[in-house]
């Protein structure tokens, strides 16, 4: 597979990521990686933030998009 | 994960907004039954609609403690009731620091509950409505009473076990089902005992009564602390050993 960004720009890049949300091929200069906070508990327990974090692969589209108007 | 002092003033915050809502709805039941009949008549919650009565008390403390699990349920665990805190206790679930603040934060929004109720509908809510106290309906006796308070406590708890406790539950629907529970149980045991399956809940009223010159309710109090605390404990240990697997 082939970076879809790259390819919209006239260059020929392989692949390494995929975007979770539209499934776009990314290359690593396009592939956003952002970490997620984890929680546990939740009613009757307090909840709370675990330490690891869960990793999402955004294509800048999604990545923008996602963000909204912040 | 938010701190004591935060998640107990949650705690506090949570058990006032079930006392002004939930006894304040009995409250209004016996003070819309009094304009109805006559401040001389002997009013019961009943008198203008039975069981329906009831059902409304039921509903209004249904409905309160949903709001608080889904408002405020991640921060502190949404107790609002003494009886469950103490179970949770019991069977190690919960750490016995955080369970004398909890506690001690739900009595004083009980009574905190009681008394911003008053403080919304005047005298007439402590003389006549009695703030929402509990306390055994005739010819139901001290032992009768607690037998009831501690069968409703023990649905609350095994219900709670099982939507919300229990790692398999379906997220999402506690607050829904558990308020739903308690409107049920409150329909049904409300004739007997007041159906308080809550210590932190008698608590409020009884001592805002004592506070306020209302109905002395300080003698059936035993009744809505060992009842509820005793059907909490039993429903834990039952749940976890119906649950075990063989």
């Amino acid at each position: 597979m082939k970076c879809y960004v790259c390819a919209k720009e006239g260059r020929d890049t392989d692949a390494v990521a995929v975007c979770i949300v539209c499934g776009m091929g990314l290359c690593m200069d396009h592939a956003i990686r952002e970490e997620n906070d984890l929680w546990e508990g939740g009613y009757p327990f307090p909840a709370k933030k675990v330490k690891q974090q869960l990793p999402r692969i955004l294509c800048p589209e999604c990545s923008l998009a996602m963000k909204g108007d912040k | 994960m938010a701190s004591l002092v935060k998640r107990s003033v949650a705690e506090l915050v949570g058990t006032m907004l079930l006392v002004y809502f939930g006894c304040g709805a009995a409250v209004i039941t016996l003070t819309t039954a009094a304009r109805e009949s006559g401040p001389l008549q002997s009013l019961t919650i009943g008198s203008l609609g039975g069981l329906a009565d009831w059902l409304a008390i039921g509903l209004a403390f249904g409905i309160v403690i949903a709001a608080v699990i889904y408002g405020l349920g991640r921060v502190s665990g949404a107790h609002i009731n003494p009886a469950v805190t103490i179970a949770l206790f019991a069977s190690k679930r919960f750490p016995v620091t955080d369970t004398v603040a909890y506690v001690v934060a739900q009595l004083v929004g009980g009574l905190l509950g009681s008394i911003f109720f008053y403080l919304s509908a005047g005298m007439d809510a402590v003389t006549i409505g009695g703030l929402g106290a509990t306390a055994p309906a005739g010819g139901i006796t001290f032992g009768m009473a607690i037998l009831a308070e501690t069968i409703g406590t023990f649905v609350l708890m095994m219900v709670i076990m099982g939507v919300a406790v229990d790692e398999k539950a379906p997220p999402g629907f506690a607050g829904l089902i558990i308020g739903l529970t308690v409107a049920g149980i409150i329909t049904t045991i409300g004739g007997l005992t007041g159906s308080s399956l809550n210590p932190a809940r008698s608590f409020g009223p009884a001592v805002g009564d004592l506070l306020l010159g209302g109905p002395d309710v300080m003698g059936a109090l035993p009744i809505y602390i060992v009842g509820p605390i005793l059907g909490a404990l039993i429903a834990v240990f039952f749940y976890d050993w119906v649950v075990k697997e063989d």
